[in-house]
């Protein structure tokens, strides 16, 4: 579930949605704060001017007397949370409903009545001389905190909805998209693993670039399907062209093996040639079959091969080679049936391979271990187990840094010129190990060659 | 018995016709796929020799078509590819036998003959025998000269199939098809080896071999 997520994470449509969310966010904060600042500017200049006109109604007041009665009447009337009046007589009497009072942190308005202590919140204040008293008017700001508040809950109110919106239509389009790639991906897949004849269903609702690359994946599929093919057109052609001529010489020679004397120079020349031709026509037969493994084309005939039956089969075929030889051949086989997807003729043919490999590059009294087992594979504690076939011989085994070079076609190590084998028994088996998507690997037996399939 | 060849290559048609009149049959020669249609539908014939590349009409086109018209004869498909797929196609179309060019003649004629005498009573026989030689099928027991000897499974099936083609040459990939299902060609005597072994067993404790080789082509048991 988590590597879904993170791999949703990763996609593109997911990433856009979250820009936007992120930009339309910025966009909308920065546009709410300058209203807001607007706003309160516009707010502010509106209380000083009432405090201003407050200011002149006092004014008007024929003496001081009258300016303390008339602070003294409309303090009464007014809650000291929201506007305050004080006006101190040239006296030194405090009328209304507060004191501005000064220390060294600046002005404080001070209660006179009710209850002691300072008011809370801000207050705009206005302070003039008049008729020799200090009248101070003052305005509270709490509008403007309550217009603040105001902007905040619209800011979430619009934003969060948005940001909603676009996340899941950021997912939903992720998925889609996903969804949609993904189809074009198990094509490539399926064409990767050897079915050419795969293609992408196209859905019409695919945007019109996805359309265009389904599309053109198919045209590369089908020009690709069509190259193959020629190209099995003409190395069947070639078999046939140069299999019949072949097919003749050995007819000529058989035709001559009759003529001949059957004790002779002539007729060691006439076995000679037909071991040659023999020879060529199996070069030939192996690198066509190379070719075909390699085409891929066999995974269309897989089917479950019981491993176990097969190396029991092979052991037993080749034991008595073995024994007359002067070698033995072991075969070791777990208690449970193992089996995996495949053609049987050619693991059998790759069995066969390392086999025969196994007993012809080895001394007299040589052991050839054939074993077939349960491997871990990967690493932690639910770890896989997957079947491995291992062929082992104690005998003089491949230099390292010859290994690879065994696996390509023709190659013959210098030790084994002598020895019969085209140089293609390997390479084969290589290659159907690797159209069953297996591992070979040749490693020291110490001494000897250690050859595994690991499945 | 009566063949019909169809190969468009004068020298492997000659050769092959050559041969299996010299093993005693009669054999019509054609060299395109069209006369080979009117030939194999017009007569009857024991069994087809069918090459796949023909002008005209190809092998696989050919015997789709007589296999469609209810003509059962069996054929040995020639092919020069020999890949699996290939096999598979031509056994698709109709064919029984498969051989790949270049191919000895010994293997051809022995899968001739192995084609011909196809449809045989094989179950109804409890005991094969050969000279002094007794397989009893049922208790799974083989006796040379009343002398009872100890076969392994394989060796016991072996033997089975040489008996139940008594006088037939088997030829090495035949018996590796028939006897351990396995249709490839191992570098190495595998055959020669198993035989060898089986000889050893029946053979030669007595004074007359019964498993005989032929040469180039493979093994045969007569008495």
């Amino acid at each position: 579930m988590s590597g879904r997520m993170a791999r949703l994470w990763r996609s593109m449509p997911l990433r856009l949605a979250l820009l936007l969310v992120m930009l339309f966010s910025t966009v909308s904060l920065l546009s709410l704060a300058a209203s807001y600042a607007v706003t309160q500017a516009s707010f502010e200049q509106a209380i000083r001017a009432d405090l201003a006109q407050d200011m002149a109604g006092f004014r008007a007041a024929p003496s001081a007397r009258a300016v303390a009665f008339l602070v003294e009447a409309e303090s009464r009337a007014t809650d000291p949370n929201r506007s305050i009046l004080s006006y101190v007589t040239p006296g030194g009497v405090v009328y209304g409903n507060g004191a501005i009072a000064r220390d060294d942190e600046g002005y404080h308005i001070i209660t006179l009545r009710d209850a002691p202590g300072d008011y809370a919140g801000d207050y705009l204040t206005l302070t003039d001389t008049l008729h020799g008293g200090l009248l101070t008017v003052a305005r509270s700001r709490a509008e403007i905190e309550a217009l603040r508040a105001g902007f905040v809950n619209i800011l979430w109110i619009s934003l969060l909805p948005t940001i909603l919106i676009a996340l899941s239509g950021g997912l939903v389009i992720a998925r889609r998209s996903k969804r949609d790639v993904e189809v074009i991906g198990r094509t490539l897949d399926s064409l990767t693993a050897g079915d050419l004849s795969a293609r992408a269903r196209i859905d019409p609702r695919w945007s019109d670039d996805l359309r265009s690359i389904g599309g053109k994946l198919n045209l590369m599929a089908g020009a690709q399907q069509h190259s193959v093919e020629a190209l099995r057109q003409v190395s069947s052609d070639i078999a046939h062209d140069l299999k019949t001529p072949i097919q003749r010489v050995a007819v000529h020679l058989d035709d001559l093996e009759r003529v001949v004397p059957p004790e002779g120079e002539t007729r060691e020349l006439v076995e000679r040639a037909q071991a040659e031709v023999n020879g060529i026509a199996t070069v030939f037969q192996s690198l066509l079959q190379l070719a075909q493994v390699d085409s891929g084309s066999p995974r269309q005939r897989f089917a479950p091969v019981d491993l176990n039956t097969l190396c029991a089969t092979m052991a037993e075929v080749y034991e008595p080679a073995a024994q007359a030889a002067g070698k033995t051949l072991t075969l070791h086989l777990p208690d449970e049936v193992l089996s995996v997807e495949g053609d049987r003729a050619l693991l059998g043919q790759a069995l066969a391979n390392l086999i025969e490999n196994g007993l012809r590059h080895t001394p007299e009294g040589a052991q050839v271990e054939v074993t077939l087992e349960l491997q871990p594979e990967g690493s932690g504690p639910d770890r896989a187990t997957a079947p491995q076939l291992v062929v082992a011989d104690d005998g003089p085994g491949i230099p390292e840094a010859e290994r690879d070079k065994v696996l390509r076609r023709l190659y013959r190590l210098d030790s084994s010129r002598n020895t019969p084998g085209n140089g293609l028994g390997l390479a084969l088996v290589d290659s159907i190990v690797k159209l069953h998507g297996a591992e070979l690997r040749l490693t020291d037996n110490s001494p000897g060659l250690r050859a595994e399939i690991r499945f | 018995m009566k063949l019909l060849v169809i190969e468009d290559d004068a020298t492997t048609g000659n050769y092959i016709a050559r041969g299996l009149r010299e093993e005693g049959h009669v054999v019509d020669l054609v060299t395109d796929g069209r006369q080979g249609l009117i030939q194999a539908t017009g007569n009857t014939y024991d069994v087809l020799v069918v090459d796949r590349m023909l002008p005209e009409i190809d092998g696989l086109t050919l015997l789709k078509t007589l296999r469609g018209t209810g003509n059962l004869t069996p054929a040995l498909f020639l092919t020069a590819m020999g890949s699996v797929e290939d096999r598979i196609g031509g056994l698709n179309a109709g064919a029984d036998d498969y051989l790949v060019k270049p191919f000895a003649f010994g293997e051809l004629s022995a899968r001739v003959a192995a084609l011909a005498r196809r449809p045989q009573a094989l179950d109804q026989e409890t005991v094969l025998r050969v000279a002094d030689l007794e397989m009893d099928l049922l208790a799974r027991k083989v006796t040379r000269a009343g002398q009872e000897i100890d076969l392994l499974p394989r060796e016991f099936a072996l033997l089975e199939h040489l008996l139940r083609r008594k006088g037939r040459v088997q030829t090495r990939t035949m018996l590796l098809e028939s006897v351990w299902d396995l249709s490839f060609d191992p570098m190495t005597n595998v055959v020669e080896t198993h035989i060898s072994r089986l000889r050893s067993k029946i053979d030669r404790p007595f004074d007359r071999e019964l498993i005989q080789t032929v040469r180039g082509a493979g093994y045969r048991i007569d008495g």
